[in-house]
């Protein structure tokens, strides 16, 4: 019964990655688009119930990688960030959850959008910082923070109903 | 006489009477006194009858706003049936007009043999311009291999495994392509962008470039088969102390909406690297 909540989250997280590849990366603001698998992640690892969050944001960031033409497993190191941003402000502002989740949304989307840059960089893609900005990583840190409430209401939802019954068991 | 006693006699003026009335009758002399008399008859008619429908009508109605209503409630079924016939039909046709447009495109380049796929997913990375398409090793695609569509060029097969594949667009910005301008007669380079958006590099300066001219595929490098068609030059810019022109292209493939793809599959990618001298 205790794998009940990791098998719950690899369903979760296959049904994201499948939602992320076919639906939200077509919707785009400039060039931008939402990281749905990064919200999830972050909702998942500041709800205070749930336990191994930095096995299952290995796993999500090494998936991704894996589907992901980013050099580098820049997808991993960007998750990885954002777990420790995370679980900075889960300690710090644990009273008001929803406020967390939108800060961790907010940083982990520009965290995540420095390290794909710098590491385009590095891999000689023609890219300008001021251009990623405008085009790319302010767009997407809009669209991420549209999509932050309905990913945390469903994610903490989903929490609330699987953790309790482990604690029955 | 006993013929002629009263009983008889009233009997027989009441026949002259009806008879003479019916002969009056017949020769149209009564018509006035039969419309004088009837007209209001009529109108009272006329009167008790559209209150008696209504009445009729007011008393009947209920029953038949339940039948209406089940009847409604029919119509609204076959509509939705309808509606849903007529989405998958459309989403048929769709289906169907791509793969004629792609038929088309390997009728008129029959020197290539081509696999047929479908785009399934898009890159996750917003920096990146990638597609994953259904189709991999076990339908004889491999690294290299050049994407096509109907219209023109879309870019080269990145990564592979064996039921899917990860093709660079050529709007990608680490995506370079080699090509001709047709009717300058000169070669340069195509790249992508951030954005998506492509533009031209390596023209010399000396060459005029003008909007509007085709941009195909040179061929050189090897990675993409000569002559494909990419899109168009939109405008040309030359900087001061630069050593080439820039050119803006507008890409003939919509990137944003392809759904199926051609793979050529007997075009090897020929790797040059290795004559390339280390810097």
């Amino acid at each position: 019964m205790i794998l009940i909540p990791h098998i719950v989250y690899a369903i979760l997280l296959l049904a994201v990655f499948i939602l992320q590849t076919t639906v939200f990366s077509r919707i785009t603001l400039i060039a931008g688009s939402p990281d749905l698998i990064l919200l999830f992640l972050a909702a998942w690892s500041l709800n205070e119930r749930a336990k191994y969050g930095w096995v299952w944001t290995i796993v999500t960031g090494f998936l991704v990688s894996a589907v992901s033409a980013m050099p580098f497993f820049a997808p991993l190191i960007a998750y990885l960030g954002m777990f420790i941003i995370s679980k900075t402000l889960q300690r710090r502002v644990w009273r008001i959850p929803i406020l967390a989740m939108f800060i961790v949304s907010f940083l982990g989307s520009l965290f995540q959008g420095f390290i794909y840059v710098i590491l385009l960089k590095i891999n000689s893609a023609q890219v300008g910082w001021g251009q990623s900005l405008d085009t790319v990583i302010l767009p997407s840190v809009l669209m991420n923070l549209i999509f932050t409430l309905p990913i945390f209401a469903i994610v903490s939802d989903i929490a609330g109903r699987i953790y309790p019954l482990e604690e029955e068991v | 006489m006993k013929f002629l006693n009263p009983k008889n006699i009233q009997a027989i003026v009441l026949i002259l009477v009806i008879a003479g009335l019916l002969v009056l009758a017949l020769s149209g002399y009564l018509t006035p006194l039969f419309n004088l008399s009837l007209n209001p008859l009529i109108s009272l008619q006329s009167w008790l009858s559209v209150r008696y429908v209504s009445v009729r009508d007011f008393l009947t109605t209920p029953g038949n706003i339940t039948e209406l209503r089940e009847q409604n409630a029919i119509l609204e079924s076959q509509v939705t049936q309808l509606q849903t016939q007529l989405i998958e039909m459309e989403e048929r046709l769709g289906e169907a007009q791509v793969c004629f447009a792609l038929l088309d495109f390997g009728r008129t380049n029959p020197q290539y043999d081509y696999i047929a796929a479908t785009v399934v997913g898009r890159e996750i990375s917003p920096f990146l311009q990638y597609i994953i398409i259904d189709k991999g090793t076990e339908d004889g695609v491999l690294y290299g291999m050049p994407v096509v569509i109907q219209q023109g060029l879309v870019g080269r097969v990145d990564a592979v495994i064996a039921g899917a594949a990860r093709i660079k667009l050529i709007t990608d910005s680490t995506s370079v392509v080699n090509i001709y301008l047709q009717s300058a007669e000169i070669e340069a380079q195509l790249q992508g962008s951030l954005t998506g958006d492509l533009f031209l590099d390596m023209i010399p300066l000396g060459e005029v470039v003008k909007p509007g001219d085709v941009v195909l595929t040179s061929g050189l490098g090897g990675n993409y088969p000569p002559n494909i068609f990419v899109g168009q030059v939109l405008s040309t810019q030359n900087r001061e102390n630069a050593l080439f022109q820039t050119a803006s292209v507008q890409p003939i493939v919509d990137f944003k909406s392809i759904n199926a793809v051609l793979i050529v599959k007997n075009f090897e990618a020929i790797d040059i690297s290795p004559l390339i001298p280390e810097q």
